[in-house]
């Protein structure tokens, strides 16, 4: 594509974080259950449970992701985090006896990238957790592709509303293939269109004007 | 795309030692060069003495068409043709435009680490253009926010920040001379590496980075 | 928690879909900067205290501030840059001069940063070809015929062409134009590309 249009910066991939993307930021903000292994002096506020000046070490708290890993050692152990359900062996079990079932919106929505994220923390667990995400991943990858494929000019919200974000990018991609292809087909590959943008902001002018 | 041009002789003026080019040829590069800028994912070598030959072939194309009478059938062919090489020249500097902005420091790195004899990976107004990108983009991060905050957090480096091309990203490319003991590295743990042959004219899917020096070298057309 | 205040900044964002630029939120903005500012001076505090009185058990707490200073400048940064890409693509779409209701959601730093940018980019495009210069941000797509159908969107009063001809571009009327001429009326939405 020959487009000079906005284009945001992309998340990184695998266990990669990309500093200024956005998505990564927005994943990193997702919480994980953890245990304090020492106390945190004069920052007992954080913990809306307790009205104590510090947390003390063994608190049970939950943390975003960012932070747990800013303060995650190897060596010292500051404190633990634990697998959040969808990654432990129990849904390990479901997903891998049927990936397509499962809603990964909801048990997500960055099921993929978060299940990366968590192989940073030296579980025993992490080969289990890295295979259950590429199998689940090769196992929807079919029917996403057909469905982004084949769903042409149609509501496409019942498609979508299931996948996980990286998935739904995916679906986009293939859709815009699938849009640009109909439209060379027809002949309207070289129609010279209005910014999306422009259109965008007219139609916010309008809208502006309704009382 | 290059009968309208073969009106003129050769491209190149002055008749020094240098190689010949006739103006198909050199739209064959343009077109070469252009296809290979699309589809690969990292900033290609510059080609300006292509770009110059052909802004010049555009230019003498032009006053070429203002000495034909108007309505005249040829005219608007010849018109068609100077339309559709500056699309291609366009979208060519576009694609290279696009790749500077979104990796401006590592562009910028890549051209400070070259050695001396190396071909530049940059033309000059590209290089001024990358230049002035990273000051005030730097400059203005450093206006609004990082210079308001505390002393330990007033820089952030770009060469970190901004990410880099994703060399493992896969390419349609055909081969142009046949190529031997091409190394591909496993996708899976399971895997081992091996090697393929590339059959002179044969088109193949595969990661950037495999082939990455043939596209350079010419050996091979991205598709 | 801390850095709530930054992660609404990066939403706003996400939220604004399609590359549109929201206002520019210096409040937000602000905000940010005074957290910065207190978890740095408590932050400066502890490590004396740490250091004097040999209060190593103050060190986790310290760090976790400091995660926290980092995570604000990241979401900054970012805030700022994924603005900036937004802006950039206003340049291809509107052309130089940006319409009013863009230009009020820049902050003064960001016009400054795209008039810089406006400059770098016409003296690029000014020096190539050994300085013959060449519109680039013309001939977007590939063109298929010299002339085409188009249908004014608005009025927009006369155009002049290659010939000297000028035609009057009134609302709903249509013309048989050269298709250079077009391309960044149609961009704008001024004009309309009609098919047959």
């Amino acid at each position: 594509m020959d487009t000079q249009s906005y284009l945001p910066v992309k998340p990184g991939v695998g266990m990669e974080e990309n500093f200024l993307s956005l998505d990564d930021i927005l994943l990193s903000h997702e919480r994980l259950p953890i245990r304090t292994e020492c106390s945190f002096p004069r920052l007992g506020f954080l913990e809306k449970s307790s009205d104590s000046h510090d947390i003390p070490e063994g608190t049970k708290m939950e943390l975003p992701l960012w932070l747990s890993k800013g303060l995650y050692e190897k060596k010292r152990r500051v404190l633990s985090v634990e697998l959040p359900k969808v990654y432990r062996e129990g849904w390990r079990t479901v997903f891998n006896a049927d990936p397509n079932v499962v809603d990964l919106h909801k048990m997500g929505p960055y099921y993929y990238g978060l299940g990366s994220q968590m192989l940073h923390f030296d579980s025993p667990e992490n080969p289990e957790i890295a295979q259950t995400l590429l199998q689940t991943f090769i196992g929807r990858f079919r029917r996403n592709m057909d469905s982004s494929q084949n769903a042409y000019n149609e509501d496409t919200s019942a498609l979508v509303e299931r996948l996980d974000c990286l998935e739904k990018a995916l679906f986009s991609s293939g859709q815009s293939g699938l849009n640009s292809f109909q439209s060379w087909e027809k002949g309207r590959a070289s129609q010279l269109t209005a910014s999306s943008l422009v259109l965008n902001y007219r139609k916010r002018k309008i809208n502006d004007l309704q009382p | 795309m290059s009968d309208a041009l073969s009106d003129d002789g050769s491209v190149n003026q002055d008749d020094s030692q240098e190689d010949v080019m006739t103006p198909a040829e050199l739209i064959a590069k343009l077109e070469e060069a252009w296809l290979n800028e699309k589809f690969s994912p990292e900033l290609q070598e510059n080609k300006s003495e292509v770009v110059e030959c052909v802004m010049e072939q555009l230019t003498h194309m032009e006053e070429n068409l203002q000495r034909v009478k108007k309505g005249d059938a040829k005219a608007s062919i010849h018109r068609m043709e100077i339309d559709r090489i500056r699309f291609v020249l366009s979208s060519y500097l576009r694609s290279r435009l696009q790749k500077l902005r979104k990796f401006f420091p590592h562009v910028l790195e890549k051209e400070k680490s070259r050695g001396e004899g190396d071909p530049s990976l940059l033309s000059p107004e590209e290089f001024a253009f990358a230049k002035e990108y990273y000051a005030n983009t730097e400059t203005y991060l450093k206006a609004v926010a990082l210079k308001r905050m505390p002393p330990n957090l007033q820089t952030v480096d770009m060469l970190k920040a901004v990410p880099e091309p994703c060399l493992d990203s896969f390419v349609f490319l055909r081969v142009k001379e046949r190529q031997e003991n091409i190394l591909v590295e496993p996708e899976t743990d399971d895997q081992r590496e091996y090697v393929v042959d590339l059959e002179e004219g044969s088109q193949h899917l595969m990661r950037y980075r495999t082939i990455a020096p043939l596209v350079s070298t010419g050996a091979v057309q991205l598709i | 928690m801390f850095c709530e205040k930054a992660m609404e900044l990066i939403r706003e964002l996400q939220r604004s879909n399609e590359g549109q630029l929201p206002a520019f939120n210096e409040d937000g903005l602000r905000q940010v900067l005074q957290e910065m500012e207190s978890l740095y001076e408590q932050n400066q505090t502890d490590v004396n205290e740490a250091k004097s009185d040999g209060r190593s058990e103050l060190i986790p707490s310290i760090k976790l501030r400091h995660c926290c200073l980092l995570r604000n400048q990241r979401c900054l940064t970012a805030y700022l840059y994924d603005r900036l890409l937004r802006i950039r693509a206003l340049r291809w779409e509107y052309g130089s001069v940006l319409p009013a209701n863009v230009r009020f959601h820049m902050c003064a730093e960001e016009v400054q940063w795209f008039s810089q940018y406006k400059k770098s980019l016409a003296s690029f495009m000014r020096s190539l070809g050994g300085g013959e210069g060449l519109d680039i941000t013309q001939d977007m797509k590939p063109p298929k015929s010299l002339y085409i159908q188009v249908r004014c969107l608005k009025d927009h009063g006369e155009l002049e062409i290659d010939d000297g001809t000028v035609i009057l571009l009134k609302k709903n009327s249509q013309h048989f134009l050269p298709r250079w001429k077009c391309e960044q009326l149609i961009r704008q939405g001024v004009l309309e590309h009609v098919m047959s």
